[in-house]
């Protein structure tokens, strides 16, 4: 028992951070790894909160000072963003809408599956035009074509011109499928004046350090900050994200590592316990065994072979109820259970097996062959 | 030839403190191809005679040479091998692995002497051809009958050709009918040339027997030839 919550716990556990790893790397490809985001807020951070509220809003200004002031910045987007309603006929659905720029598309990773995106132009205008996430054109239009329809966003009527491609969940969370891009200039005027805003830079991969230091220095022009003040506003980036990461892999592996050993522990002396029994009713076998001819090597052999067999037969099972629950969490929460997890897991079943079964079968080896003949 | 000899064979227990003496100095040659009989009264040291010539016991003191090798210094693997190989043990209580069949039970001295798997077969079944049961082969022993049983026991010693057949009570656990047939496989190996070492303390049994063998005390008190039938 103990043997299959061992394997158990062990190839979740892998399964999980596997897992994980895998919907991560997608996911922080999502974002992409030379861009810098530039917000009031640390993604992580242990700053008190009113100190972070107070910091100055970012202002859609910024963008053409950090293009004008910096060289390594390749593509500036200011982020707006919000919950609305989009509607179309009868059909409508919350999602997330986004005001940025013709920059935009630099900054994210994915593409514009059918259609384009808008121009300067028509940002510069405010003309009422949207990209729409693959999710929505699937939920709205199913097989036929968006482009040059109209859908309300909170009431108002704006022109499908694009559609982004299939991206998936983002670390398995929230769907990134379902979301509406506006032009920066109709977004201010319809929905936001103010709100919370981010930037997004890019800048080129192999200069990621010293675009930092460039924009955190730009940033603090702007912001007319001295020498001496600290930083107002937050450049994050995915690297953040992976310090996280990792810290929750660690506490994942540790809690996995501590209940694998503790019951494989139990099973292992569950194993044990078992086996002392079995030698105890067989020891008139073992007598017989003896006298027709078994050395004590092989009546070791023997038994500790049982116990491996019981082990490996209980790892099975752990491994057959793992892959049942990673396939039920899997529809949560990314999953995957390798195949190399498997045999490892069943390896340490197998070193339990020899390992529990070591005392009982030394001790069936060492019986003496006349007192176990007459053992009844 | 001398297949086994003892000379002065000891064997001490200790119980509770008090010694025990079941061999007390015990001088014996068997020759090959004899039929021996070994008896007396329960305690006698009959049963601890038989161990130590079956290799399954050592002597405290004294001396005993297997086709002129001395068993004293031999290791367990050793011992094994020769239990093996050379000796055959029939018990009283027949002593077969409940859960395996006739076969199987046949076949697992072959398993310890490494020979190959088809071989295997094919010479357990032949042992127990040998002993009138190919029919019962598949038969587990809690489906045979005592005299089955025994006679599996006796195809299990037989497998590997051993030339020391070594039977304790083999008739002890059954009825006069099987009794005798099974005396009758053992005078059969006998005349194949096989050497046979009986324990029994039943005369009748006893009489099968070329040499009887008195013990009383651990000490022999008697060893005779007994008239040829």
């Amino acid at each position: 028992m103990g043997i299959i919550i061992g394997v158990l716990s062990v190839t979740l556990m892998g399964t999980l951070i596997s897992g994980l790893d895998r919907s991560f790397e997608s996911s922080m490809s999502m974002l992409g790894k030379d861009i810098l985001y530039v917000s009031r807020y640390e993604w992580f951070s242990d700053m008190e909160w009113w100190e972070v509220r107070n910091r100055p809003r970012m202002l859609p200004e910024y963008v053409d000072k950090i293009k004008k002031r910096s060289q390594y910045a390749l593509a500036v987007a200011p982020v707006m963003q919000r919950g609305a309603s989009l509607s179309l006929d009868d059909k409508n659905t919350r999602t997330e809408i986004f005001g940025t720029n013709e920059d935009y598309m630099e900054t994210i990773s994915s593409n514009i599956s059918n259609g384009r995106f808008f121009t300067k132009n028509e940002d510069r205008s405010g003309a009422r035009v949207t990209v729409i996430g693959d999710g929505i054109r699937e939920a709205f239009f199913g097989d036929q074509n968006p482009i040059g329809e109209y859908i309300k966003i909170d009431g108002v009527k704006f022109r499908i011109i694009g559609v982004l491609e299939k991206q998936g969940k983002f670390l398995g969370l929230f769907s990134v499928d379902k979301q509406a891009i506006l032009p920066f200039g109709a977004y201010k005027r319809i929905f936001s004046r103010r709100g919370w805003m981010r930037l997004s830079v890019k800048v080129p991969p192999e200069k990621l350090d010293e675009g930092l230091d460039e924009i955190t220095s730009v940033m603090r022009h702007i912001r007319g900050l001295k020498p001496n003040e600290k930083n107002d506003f937050a450049i994050n980036q995915t690297k953040a994200f992976e310090k996280q990461y990792t810290a929750l892999k660690v506490a994942i592996g540790g809690t996995g590592l501590f209940i694998t050993l503790l019951s494989l522990i139990v099973g292992g002396i569950g194993i044990m316990n078992i086996m002392f029994v079995s030698v105890k009713e067989r020891t008139r076998e073992i007598g017989i065994r003896k006298a027709i001819g078994a050395t004590s090597g092989m009546i070791m052999g023997q038994f500790l072979m049982e116990a491996v067999t019981i082990c490996l037969f209980a790892g099975i099972i752990g491994i057959l109820l793992a892959y049942l629950f990673s396939y039920f969490i899997n529809q949560f929460f990314p999953s995957t259970l390798p195949i190399s997890l498997s045999i490892i897991a069943m390896l340490m079943s197998m070193i339990v097996g020899v390992i529990s079964g070591f005392v009982p079968s030394y001790r069936a080896a060492k019986l003496d062959p006349i007192d176990s003949l007459r053992y009844e | 030839m001398t297949l086994i000899s003892l000379k002065k064979i000891h064997k001490i227990y200790n119980v509770g403190g008090e010694e025990v003496r079941a061999l007390d100095g015990v001088n014996l040659d068997i020759q090959e191809n004899e039929y021996l009989a070994i008896m007396g009264p329960s305690g006698s040291g009959k049963s601890t005679l038989m161990n130590m010539i079956g290799c399954l016991d050592t002597p405290t003191s004294g001396l005993y040479e297997f086709e002129g090798e001395m068993v004293q210094i031999m290791d367990d693997s050793q011992l094994a091998s020769i239990r093996n190989r050379k000796i055959g043990f029939v018990f009283q209580t027949f002593n077969l692995l409940p859960k395996a069949t006739a076969a199987h039970n046949v076949e697992i001295p072959l398993i310890y002497a490494n020979i190959r798997k088809d071989k295997r077969l094919a010479m357990a079944l032949e042992a127990l051809d040998s002993v009138g049961l190919s029919d019962r082969s598949h038969h587990r022993p809690n489906e045979l009958s005592g005299g089955q049983r025994q006679r599996v026991a006796i195809a299990r010693a037989l497998v590997n050709n051993p030339s020391i057949i070594l039977a304790d009570e083999p008739t002890g656990n059954l009825d006069s009918k099987s009794g005798h047939e099974i005396m009758g496989i053992l005078d059969g190996l006998h005349r194949k040339g096989n050497t046979i070492i009986l324990v029994t303390h039943e005369d009748d049994i006893a009489q099968h027997a070329h040499r009887i063998i008195r013990l009383f005390d651990g000490k022999i008190i008697e060893d005779q030839k007994n008239g040829e039938k």
